[in-house]
């Protein structure tokens, strides 16, 4: 099975059944996709599949084959010489100090980049939406909605990257 | 901050006796004596030996000692009356530990661990303060087992910034203090002319003229630590660093996927394990066989111990075990098929065995001649359900077990296991990791003990993850509580007599000794926030503990929401009846001490916040609430009815909170924050029942959690009242939020719900004047 994540491909024998997260976090050792509750409903798992958010938890590891994934490892850029540049979303949920636990934050990360490389100006009430997939059990749900509004902003209207 | 181990191993590091005698530990250990000087003193080969650094006299540590750790700690605890005296035993060596490390930076290690209340950020911003360096030179470690830092209070109750606060500053200050008489001779000036620079000391007028904390550290053969009393500390009005919105050091790796928590522990050649779990309550396991299990491909090891009640399997991945452990044949006694009707009748607060906590003048006698208003509230099971599930990581080898987890009590995950397996504890060492979530479901980490059972049998480390499903079913709950109020006004509108009669399952009574009961009365943890704080001439407050068929435990404020949700729900009809305003009412009744004068100072400030007095806009309704222990805690809610739907929407919640001397006003804020949502959650959505004998829960559909729709704005301030300590923050902002919403919910609508959570069906129901 071939499977291309961060734009790294790999060659797997791993059944087709296998879910993405466990493909992800066991094979190929990318711990920071997180598993929540495995059938699609907290968004821990979040990660992107071709630019889409999608729950890795549900996703069998046929139907992504030759896919482009990322994951939160993969979502800053790295220039040439090195430099680790991190996304607008991860800066932002630094700025406001965000996490608390942190379980839930790659999910909520990934779903907030695809979303606003979609929408890159959202309302509040857009961003409100799109955020109520994701659980966050410490209640962090203020400052995420702050630190994808600022996101947004940093972005301006130039495209996010994904 | 760092979080290996391996390179430094503290060996037999420990202070003497309570007494001050030396221990007899024999010659691989410190040998802390008491000088005739009545100082506490530590050899040179005493830290060597103890740091066990490898070859030379390169490293210090500085650890204090155990009576002014116990002293402190009693302290603290009695005074925290909210987590109870007696919460965890008091730990027998140093929790804290600072050592200075080769390129001269200054090493703190820590035995509170970090689930995202910002401990490791808090505690290390003491630290920096009295060591006089900066927040770079400063290394933060977490302790394992092995560090020999006992903690037997684990991390839990609000406690750790605390407890940390007073032991940690007198640490840091009597090594500086160490440090700086050593320079002092080194570089042939007066102490006093020196200052802390970089990571050394340097003579204030020529900064040139300086030496590094390492070769001071190696320069000595012998140490005084300072007397108590002589140690010189900053004074508040001095700090630079405590009291600082400091940014938290686990966040950058928790952006990034970086940090690594017990589910993602990994080590070569490790497999996956699971466990079959009882399909009731009262299950026994009375046989068991591999049944389709052994064909499952991957699957290398089935575990069998029925005497012990455990069959589990261990496969190479997690899929092939949690496949074949379903594929298990396991047959049970499934003991009585208890219901929710049967354990609701027994939460009952009345009978036999009734504890009076709280008893001044004669409530039952004035409530028995006078017009007395009663009112009954109640709560429901309900899970912590942090978002990481159980999960450790087990190695189990020549005689030696290695067991990481996300724990919030690693000391007594290890003597579980030692238990378990049946070998000396001091061959189990156990490695906290972060922790995806904490809120008290981690003090009991049975998954630690089911990873290094499959780990002994497979002869590999094997990695243990619940799924969402066991972690619902197989945890401990927050008990079902029921509270009978009663109350009477006198002819000025005052409340002249109070009764809270209180029901509810175990809290810390579940986690100790039967005989703790002779001790301490009433369950600390199941009757937090049931006393009645505010100035009644008769009250009484009475607990009754009831036995039921459910594991109840630790939950985020332990009784706190429910009895807080009771008595201020029911301060509010008392108000009601006499025509008052709430607010106001709730100021009148304030007893004239210090504490009174705290809540006085939150209410007003959270009063100020939501406006109070004004009209709130239109179709909300406000209501307020308060707890008040060490940290003294008031909010007002301001919701919104949709009769139609019954769907109660909280806007926003404003909260003032006086918990002390403030180490990181950003991180209590974030306290606050997570506390409002976990109560919105609590008061509106959660909760756990019983049918045909087993908890009616299965993933999230069954348990759904709080979602930013849901999510009211939070505005808080950090009220001071010239506490020189910090008291707890992880919990207390809890307490008021039920009664806020319930509160609010009668304001708006003039009907008042009584049971939790407030559904939409309960709310049309009671709109409908239906029962509540």
């Amino acid at each position: 099975m071939e499977l291309k994540v961060n734009g790294t491909s790999f060659t797997l024998d791993v059944p087709g059944e296998e879910r993405l997260l466990w493909v992800l976090r066991d094979w190929l050792g990318l711990t920071g996709t997180k598993f929540g509750c495995g059938v699609g409903i907290c968004g821990a798992c979040t990660v992107h599949v071709n630019g889409a958010a999608v729950r890795s938890c549900l996703m069998p590891l046929a139907a992504v084959a030759g896919a482009d994934i990322r994951t939160i490892e993969g979502l800053a850029a790295t220039d040439a010489g090195g430099t680790v540049t991190l996304h607008p979303v991860q800066q932002a949920f630094i700025d406001h100090q965000v996490p608390q636990c942190g379980w839930c934050m790659s999910g909520q990360i990934m779903q907030a980049a695809s979303f606003l490389a979609q929408n890159p100006q959202p309302s509040e009430e857009e961003t409100v939406r799109a955020m109520s997939g994701n659980y966050c059990r410490c209640g962090c749900y203020v400052r995420i909605r702050q630190a994808v509004q600022q996101a947004a902003g940093m972005a301006g209207g130039e495209e996010v990257a994904t | 901050m760092t979080q290996e181990r391996d390179s430094f191993d503290t060996g037999g590091a420990r202070d003497g006796s309570t007494e001050g005698e030396s221990e007899d530990g024999g010659a691989e250990r410190a040998e802390p004596v008491r000088s005739a000087k009545g100082r506490w003193r530590l050899t040179r080969r005493g830290f060597l030996i103890g740091l066990g650094v490898a070859g030379a006299g390169l490293a210090v540590g500085a650890y204090f000692g155990r009576p002014v750790v116990h002293g402190i700690m009693a302290e603290s605890m009695a005074e925290a009356e909210h987590a109870g005296s007696s919460f965890m035993q008091l730990p027998d060596d140093p929790p804290l530990w600072l050592e200075v490390l080769e390129d001269s930076r200054i090493r703190l290690s820590l035995t509170k661990v970090e689930m995202g209340q910002g401990v490791h950020t808090s505690i290390a911003q003491i630290a920096v303060e009295e060591l006089g360096i900066s927040w770079d030179d400063l290394v933060v470690e977490q302790a394992d087992t092995s560090s020999k830092m006992v903690d037997g209070m684990g991390t839990g109750g609000s406690f750790s910034v605390a407890t940390s606060y007073g032991p940690l500053r007198r640490a840091a200050a009597g090594m500086r203090s160490l440090l700086q008489r050593e320079a002092a001779v080194l570089l042939e000036q007066p102490e006093a002319a020196l200052r802390v620079a970089g990571r050394g000391f340097a003579v204030a007028d020529s900064p040139e003229n300086k030496v590094d904390f390492y070769s001071l550290a190696g320069a000595v053969t012998s140490w005084d630590l300072p007397e108590e009393e002589a140690l010189q500390l900053k004074a508040a009005d001095e700090y630079t660093v405590v009291g600082q919105p400091v940014a938290r050091i686990d966040i950058p790796d928790k952006v990034t996927g970086q940090a690594v928590y017990g589910y993602d522990m990994r080590v070569p050649n490790m497999l996956y394990g699971a466990v079959a779990r009882p399909p009731t309550l009262e299950a026994k396991l009375v046989g068991a066989s591999a049944g389709e299990a052994a064909a499952i491909e991957g699957v290398k090891e089935i575990v069998i111990d029925v005497e012990n009640g455990f069959a589990g399997v261990v496969a190479t991945s997690r899929s092939a075990a949690w496949s074949a452990v379903k594929a298990m044949e396991t047959d049970w006694d499934e003991g009585h098929l208890w219901q929710q009707e049967e354990i609701e009748a027994l939460i009952e607060p009345a009978g036999e065995g009734g504890i009076t906590i709280q008893r001044e003048g004669n409530a039952a006698g004035v409530l028995g001649r006078e017009t007395a208003i009663t009112a009954t509230y109640r709560s429901p099971f309900a899970v912590q359900a942090p978002l990481e599930a159980p999960a450790a990581l087990a190695d189990v080898q020549d005689g030696q077990v290695t067991v990481w987890v996300s724990t919030q009590s690693h000391e007594r995950a290890k003597g579980l296991i030692a238990e378990a397996l049946g070998v000396e504890a001091d061959t189990v060492r156990v490695v906290p990791t972060y922790l995806g979530g904490g809120f008290g479901a981690k003090l009991d980490t049975g998954v630690a003990v089911e990873a290094a059972r499959l780990s002994r049998a497979a002869g590999v480390p094997v990695h243990v993850g619940w799924d969402r499903r066991e972690a619902m079913l197989h945890g401990y709950l927050r008990p079902p509580t029921k509270s009978v109020l009663s109350g009477a006004l006198d002819g000025n509108g005052r409340i002249v007599a109070m009764e809270h009669r209180q029901g509810s399952s175990d809290v810390a009574f579940s986690f100790m000794p039967a005989f703790m009961e002779i001790v301490l009365g009433a369950d600390f943890g199941a009757t937090v926030g049931a006393r009645i704080g505010y100035d009644v001439p008769n009250r009484t407050v009475t607990a009754w503990r009831k036995t039921l068929p459910v594991w109840t435990g630790w939950w985020r404020g332990l009784g706190l929401f429910a009895n807080t949700f009771a008595v201020e729900s029911f301060v509010d009809e008392l108000a009601a009846a006499a025509g008052a305003d709430p607010l106001q009412f709730r100021l009148d009744h304030l007893p004239d001490s210090p504490a009174g004068g705290r809540m006085r100072a939150v209410l007003e400030a959270a009063g100020k916040l939501s406006g109070w007095g004004t009209a709130p806009p239109e179709s909300r309704a406000r209501g307020v609430a308060c707890f008040g222990s060490n940290t003294v805690v008031a909010q007002v809610a301001e919701v919104s009815v949709d009769e139609g739907s019954g769907e109660i929407t909280v806007h926003r919640v404003d909260c003032a909170v006086d918990c002390g001397l403030v180490v990181n006003p950003d991180g209590a804020k974030a306290q606050i924050e997570g506390n409002v949502m976990w109560g919105v959650g609590s008061t509106l959505i959660e909760q756990a029942y019983v049918k045909d004998g087993r908890l009616e829960l299965n993933n999230f559909e069954s348990y759904p959690l709080l979602t930013m729709r849901g999510a009211p704005d939070v505005r808080s301030v950090l009220v001071d009242t010239g506490i020189d300590t910090p008291y707890g923050m992880g919990e207390p902002p809890i307490g008021p939020v039920g009664a806020a919403i319930g509160n609010a919910f009668t304001a708006a609508t003039g009907m008042r719900i009584r049971t939790l959570p407030m559904t939409p069906a309960r709310v049309v129901d009671t709109l409908a004047g239906g029962a509540s």
